[in-house]
């Protein structure tokens, strides 16, 4: 801290600062991203543009108007309560709430500025190019070699297959874990070794973003940091939105957070919505919003 | 949501209450120190040797109080993992209560000079000077104390605008001395002297504090603006 006020103040004055006194400018002190990146990237850093997104359960809203931009090669996270609709938001990126009958997407959500809702748009593809990694590790039970196999051989992969499974288990941290055991069932891993599996699945068809649903929620400190640091290298290649209900994990890995709250009605009906998205050290240590505020302090209700 | 956050509002509850506690211990070490000054301050214009032993044996409970508040910001920080206003607060208090501290150590310096001199047997000049700048710098002590007790966001601007009576008052107590010094042995000017930079010493301490209180409301540091601008 300052040793000498009467000796900086004679500096100031000497700036001909008209009163003498150091010019102060305040700034936030948040704004810088995890990699030392600005936190105002230019518009074609932007991956997905969502503009005015509404999610319909039938008449039940989930999701209430949700406008937001996810950059490349970031980690993106999503927080909020339970029932704020951040999974739901999630599987809008990957159209996985197609699955779901009475589900109903409105706005846009722009994919490097193409509609992934348009009417041309099939959404096996947009899958294969945004790929989702689930709360619980959810191999399938095959060998390690055919879980990640198998993707890009319905995808009609023509390759060398071995090479690709290699290189997917290298990128996932997994490959020297795994390298000689190959041909065993992916049961026979650990939890934290089958999330890693399903993130190398997951990467195997060449997708440029990865949701991940709560990666970690089921493994212990040591194998959930192995995700996290996993995730943070991925960055380099692809783009992550994370939904997380760890706020830590949120805090120690992603660039931006979007914090969603619960809007309950008189009716009853409960609808997500955005309350604020912002650079995640901004979010952490000075939040503009009193209910993100709130909320990442354990104070909401 | 109701049946959720019953348990998880007590933990929060009993958080609230140990942050309450720690702005409490904050306020009480910088009241500690305040009475030492105001002590001091009599020491040395009425010549009290007695008086500043007492300022030095008094240093030692904020000697203990300050390491009491650190241990509970460190233990709060580590089992609470605070964000946001909550850690500012808690790292502002760290500083804050740094510099009460070091305040405290600056008017036990004061003393031992006076103990060193067996008293400071001044002119009238010279004892009105230094009695107006005692004044000053204990009130902005005071003030800087009053704005964490209050959580007041704007006090660190204003403690700076009114640190520059203290700094006037500073040069003309050089300015006196440089010619009484002269009439006196060397020794005593110099300590003389070293009073004078103590007292501006302790009112910057008090506009500091009012800096980390307005981060701690606001999460705004002004002096973090002119750093980024180098």
């Amino acid at each position: 801290m300052n040793d000498d006020r009467g000796n900086e103040r004679a500096e100031a004055a000497a700036r001909a600062d008209g009163e003498g006194r150091p010019a102060a400018r305040a700034i936030s002190v948040g704004g810088v991203l995890r990699n030392g990146r600005p936190a105002e990237p230019s518009a074609q850093d932007i991956i997905f543009d969502v503009q005015g997104l509404r999610v319909f359960y039938g008449s039940f809203q989930a999701v209430a108007d949700t406008t937001l931009a996810i950059r490349e090669h970031e980690i993106t996270a999503l927080i909020g309560p339970s029932g704020c609709g951040k999974t739901t938001v999630l599987r809008c990126f990957n159209r996985m709430n197609d699955l779901i009958e009475s589900a109903r997407v409105e706005g846009t959500i722009r994919y490097h500025g193409a509609d992934i809702y348009g009417e041309k748009v099939d959404p096996v593809e947009v899958r294969r190019r945004v790929g989702m990694v689930f709360q619980k590790p959810n191999p399938f039970p095959k060998s390690i070699y055919d879980n990640i196999a198998f993707g890009p051989r319905i995808a009609g992969f023509k390759g060398n297959m071995g090479e690709l499974v290699e290189q997917s288990l290298v990128r996932a941290a997994l490959w020297d874990e795994v390298k000689d055991k190959l041909k065993q069932s992916a049961y026979a891993l650990s939890g934290g070794q089958q999330q890693r599996l399903c993130i190398a699945r997951a990467i195997a068809t060449s997708p440029d973003v990865l949701l991940m649903d709560e990666p970690c929620s089921s493994l212990d400190p040591i194998a959930t940091l192995r995700i996290e640091e996993l995730m943070i290298e991925l960055t380099r290649d692809y783009s992550i939105i994370i939904v997380t209900h760890n706020m830590q994990q949120a805090a120690r890995v992603s660039d931006r957070t979007a914090f969603f709250t619960v809007d309950v009605k008189e009716t009853g009906m409960r609808t997500g919505r955005l309350v604020e998205f912002d650079a995640t050290d901004v979010i952490f240590t000075r939040p503009n919003q009193k209910q993100t505020e709130d909320y990442i302090t354990g104070r909401f209700g | 949501m109701t049946d959720d956050r019953t348990p998880h509002s007590e933990i929060r509850h009993r958080f609230d209450t140990e942050l309450d506690g720690i702005k409490h211990a904050s306020v009480a070490l910088g009241s500690l120190v305040l009475e030492n000054a105001g002590r001091l301050a009599e020491a040395l214009l009425e010549s009290r040797v007695d008086l500043a032993q007492q300022v030095i044996d008094a240093d030692d409970p904020v000697d203990r109080a300050y390491i009491d508040l650190e241990r509970r910001v460190f233990r709060v920080i580590a089992l609470q993992q605070p964000v946001a206003s909550d850690l500012r607060f808690l790292i502002s208090i760290i500083r804050v209560a740094h510099e009460i501290e070091r305040s405290g150590d600056l008017v036990v310096n004061c003393a031992k000079g006076i103990l060193r001199q067996q008293g400071f047997h001044l002119g009238s000049q010279m004892q009105g000077v230094l009695a107006r700048l005692c004044r000053a710098a204990l009130e902005l002590f005071a003030r800087g104390i009053d704005s964490l007790a209050d959580m007041d966001p704007e006090a660190g601007q204003r403690l700076d605008h009114e640190d520059d009576v203290v700094d006037t008052l500073v040069g003309e107590f050089y300015t006196l001395l440089a010619t009484e010094a002269e009439g006196m042995p060397v020794d005593t000017a110099i300590e003389l002297s070293r009073v004078g930079r103590y007292m501006e010493r302790i009112a910057d301490h008090a506009v500091n504090i009012g800096e980390h209180i307005g981060f701690a409301v606001t999460g705004i540091f002004p002096r973090h603006g002119n750093i980024d601008e180098q």
